[in-house]
């Protein structure tokens, strides 16, 4: 089963996303902030990372430049968790080595097809 | 596959509370420290969360106000202006008005108020009306015509840097050949180099897809829309239908993300939920949190729990008297395991009382605002914990203290000045544990209480005799009397007064006592003194007759012999014993729960009996009273159950318990009897609220 990590200082939001990627049949690990984030995937890689932006201790930008530092993560598709309206950050987010976003609220239909179009 | 997401409402709910509550501290915090970006940067991700959220459950009035709120702090955050006292006042209000919506039904019109306030913040951060602006994506998607039938000729030559972004090539492919169905796809390899020069990690490769399609060309490009800036992507659309020999709709009909590609052009925001009402809001949801931590540990004591029973049971079973010793010790285990687990189980319930300070920050800065007054306000202790359910029987008791120290305690700053002090008063509030209690003092510097005042007051509502001789204290006492007010005037702000005897009476209510302590014009202290939880307490049993009485442990002082030369007869009025010189009322609890008919007042009963009896005697509030038993039986925790609950409320009694034996005992209500007239009680015959304690026998079982 393929493995997704979810990024996020919501906790409705984690598991609102969460819930839609299970019931899509993904097997599912959160983290609270980027280094959390960081800590997990050294216990586990992942096929893919839905990551929040603003977060506290470590944004999602800063997360992103990171796990495109890991060796094994490199090249593994990340989506970022944005509202709209933030066009900079959703910018600096690719420039980070993003691979797409998703737009919050998120609707969980979208959001799986999002992850499919991602997602080998 | 519907995938519903309203299950998560409540727990968005109870976050968002958590959001709106430290938004609300976060800007008290920020007046003192405007350029705090992390303070600001806080401020913005519980908005931000909030508004991430609302949208799934389809608060739409939450989602634009929030975004208007979002803009202005971006704006705070980047420096772009200054958090000033005006701004603040503003996100101030705002956080009011995101409490009021997250409350209100889903789809809630935005109240007047609060578009006023959304109009103001627009203007203050220059941005587009999100009002205007959600109606603008709206009409982005357009209605579908019908669908004819095109040819289209794709172009992708990625960047060499493609796969570093986790795109990755054959993925957006397969997504594109699944809009249509692809009739050539031509590999481009010109520009891969020779194996020595190759960089596994870069992409060197570019394809030309001939694909037929229903789609549209902008639903073509949204295959590639994360790789937009990674690519080079052409979509030429090479002809019309064209008259074929294999007919082309043998096309996969747009499939499952095509479908979903034309169909989700629905507005962003989910539909709403009429069913969804009230009922589901953030207050009063009765649910709590726990770390996983502690319902870990719980689960672990159970499991020792279960060990330790397993291991009785077999000894029970196979009993001989020289297993006793043995059976002892796993008792002991067992009372050690209980024990540990209604520690724990209780620290579940536990919160700490910050969160109940924080509330009244505000409550400080709009009486400051409202009066011209400068008060600041300081915590300590704020991560003392207490049960759940007192934290929500607290809120109302402080929020009137509060609001008396800060609208009749400290002055204005011209008069404060005039005094030889600073000019900002200070209100502080504190929280720590005193001898298995919780304590919380509400103190101010303000201009303490004038007990002149309090006594000319009290004379005019008639609460004491012009003659009466008070202490001090016993006059500071009175502000607790109801319909006591010592104000002059009227505020809107902390009423007339009224209050502080409601004060006492919850604290009252949750086995608690308040003290008030005050030196005129130096300030105040209410100090309100509440047990750790209200389900078990450390008692005391005492026989009474042939009753065994529990009193709260915590309020026993001391236990004293009764000789009958020690007890002082006042005339008309009642009995006192004279312990180390201070004379202390006594209360007879046979005759005051009207447990025993031949038990009579001092001198007529037999001397013997009256030697043997004991005085418990037992402090509240300050006053402390000689309870006449006739044995001490010990010690235990007993759990409290309601009287009320199963029976109703009698003065004198705050519940009963069941003990090792099955009997129910009645618990001594040590705060009651302490507020109580108790010389009026004495020297009358027993009131018939107290002859319903008779109800209460010893001898019932439990059932």
């Amino acid at each position: 089963m393929r493995k997704v990590l979810i990024v996020d200082d919501s906790v409705s939001m984690r598991q609102m996303v969460g819930y839609t990627l299970r019931q899509g049949g993904f097997e599912v690990i959160e983290a609270e902030h980027g280094q959390d984030a960081i800590d997990k995937l050294q216990m586990s890689a992942v096929d893919l990372i839905i990551t929040d932006l603003n977060m506290p201790v470590m944004d999602g930008i800063t997360l992103i430049q990171n796990v495109r530092k890991l060796p094994e993560m490199k090249s593994k598709p990340i989506l970022m968790l944005t509202t709209e309206g933030l066009g900079t950050k959703k910018e600096q987010g690719k420039a980070a080595g993003a691979t797409g976003w998703i737009v919050k609220p998120f609707d969980p239909e979208k959001l799986l097809q999002t992850v499919a179009k991602v997602l080998p | 596959m519907k995938i519903d997401l309203s299950q998560f409402r409540q727990v968005f709910l109870q976050e968002s509370a958590d959001h709106v509550a430290s938004m609300e501290s976060d800007l008290l915090a920020l007046r003192s420290a405007q350029d705090d970006t992390e303070l600001l940067n806080a401020i913005f991700r519980s908005a931000h969360s909030i508004k991430g959220g609302a949208g799934s459950f389809g608060m739409t009035s939450l989602v634009r106000f929030t975004h208007s709120l979002e803009n202005l702090l971006d704006r705070l955050r980047a420096s772009e202006m200054q958090a000033s006292d005006e701004v603040v006042d503003i996100l101030l209000r705002s956080v009011d008005v995101v409490r009021a919506l997250l409350i209100a039904d889903a789809d809630v019109e935005m109240p007047a108020e609060a578009l006023e306030l959304a109009e103001q913040i627009e203007a203050l951060s220059n941005a587009e009306p999100a009002l205007a602006q959600a109606a603008g994506e709206e009409a982005e998607h357009p209605i579908e015509n019908e669908r004819e039938m095109k040819l289209y000729v794709v172009e992708f030559r990625p960047d060499r840097e493609l796969f570093s972004s986790g795109t990755n090539p054959i993925v957006l492919l397969r997504n594109l050949a699944s809009l249509g169905t692809v009739s050539c796809c031509h590999l481009h390899t010109e520009e891969l180099p020779s194996l020595a020069d190759l960089d596994a990690a870069k992409c060197y490769l570019s394809w030309t897809v001939e694909l037929a399609s229903l789609c549209e060309e902008a639903e073509l490009r949204e295959v590639f829309e994360f790789a937009e800036h990674l690519a080079e992507i052409s979509i030429q659309c090479a002809a019309s239908p064209q008259p074929v020999d294999a007919p082309l709709p043998a096309v996969n009909l747009p499939q499952q993300t095509s479908t979903a590609l034309t169909t989700d052009r629905a507005p962003a925001l989910p539909e709403r939920k009429p069913g969804r009402r009230k009922t589901d809001q953030v207050g009063d949801s009765g649910s709590i949190r726990v770390a996983i931590e502690k319902v870990d540990r719980l689960i672990d004591l159970v499991g020792e729990l279960v060990i330790a029973h397993v291991m009785t049971a077999q000894m029970v079973e196979d009993f001989e008297p020289s297993c006793l010793p043995k059976l002892r010790e796993a008792v002991a285990a067992m009372e050690r395991n209980t024990r540990e687990l209604h520690e724990r189980v209780m620290s579940v319930r536990m919160l700490p009382v910050g969160t109940l300070f924080q509330r009244h920050a505000r409550t400080i800065y709009d009486i400051a605002q409202a009066t011209g007054k400068q008060i600041r306000l300081e915590m300590s202790g704020e991560d003392t914990e207490i049960d759940k359910s007192m934290l929500e029987l607290l809120g109302d008791p402080l929020i009137h203290l509060i609001r008396n120290a800060a609208d009749h305690g400290i002055e204005a700053a011209e008069v404060r000045e005039a005094a030889g002090k600073p000019a900002e008063g200070v209100i502080s509030l504190r929280a720590f544990h005193r001898s298995g209690r919780i304590v919380i003092e509400v103190s101010d510097d303000g201009a303490g209480i004038d007990t002149e005042k309090i006594r000319n007051k009290a004379i005019e509502r008639g609460l004491i005799l012009p003659t009466a001789q008070l202490s001090d204290e016993q006059l500071r006492m009175l502000i607790f009397e109801p319909g006591f007010s010592t104000s002059e005037t009227v505020s809107d702000l902390s009423g007339r007064g009224v209050g502080m005897d409601v004060v006492k009476r919850n604290v009252q209510q949750l086995n608690g006592s308040v003290a008030l302590d005050s030196e005129k014009g130096r300030g105040s202290t209410v100090t309100i003194e509440l047990p750790l939880t209200l389900a078990i307490l450390e008692g005391l049993l005492v026989r009474v007759g042939d009753r065994t009485l529990v009193l709260p442990l915590l309020s026993v002082i001391e236990t004293v012999p009764l000789r009958d030369e020690q007890i002082v007869r006042v005339a008309e009025q009642g009995e006192v014993v004279m312990i180390r010189e201070q004379s202390v009322p006594l209360l007879r609890l046979s005759r005051f729960l009207g447990l025993a008919q031949d038990m009579t007042i001092a001198g007529q009963t037999s001397e013997e009996a009256g030697n043997r009896r004991l005085a418990v005697i037992v402090e509240a509030g300050n006053r402390k009273v000689g309870l006449v038993v006739d044995e001490l039986l010990g010690q235990q925790q007993v759990v409290v159950k309601s009287l009320e609950r199963n029976l109703r409320k009698v003065d004198g009694l705050m519940g009963a318990t069941i003990l090792g034996d099955g009997c129910v005992a009645p618990i001594v209500d040590v705060a009651g009897i302490a507020s109580m007239n108790l010389f009026a009680i004495q020297s009358h015959a027993l009131l018939p609220a107290h002859r319903e304690g008779t109800v209460l026998s010893n001898t019932a079982k439990r059932t």
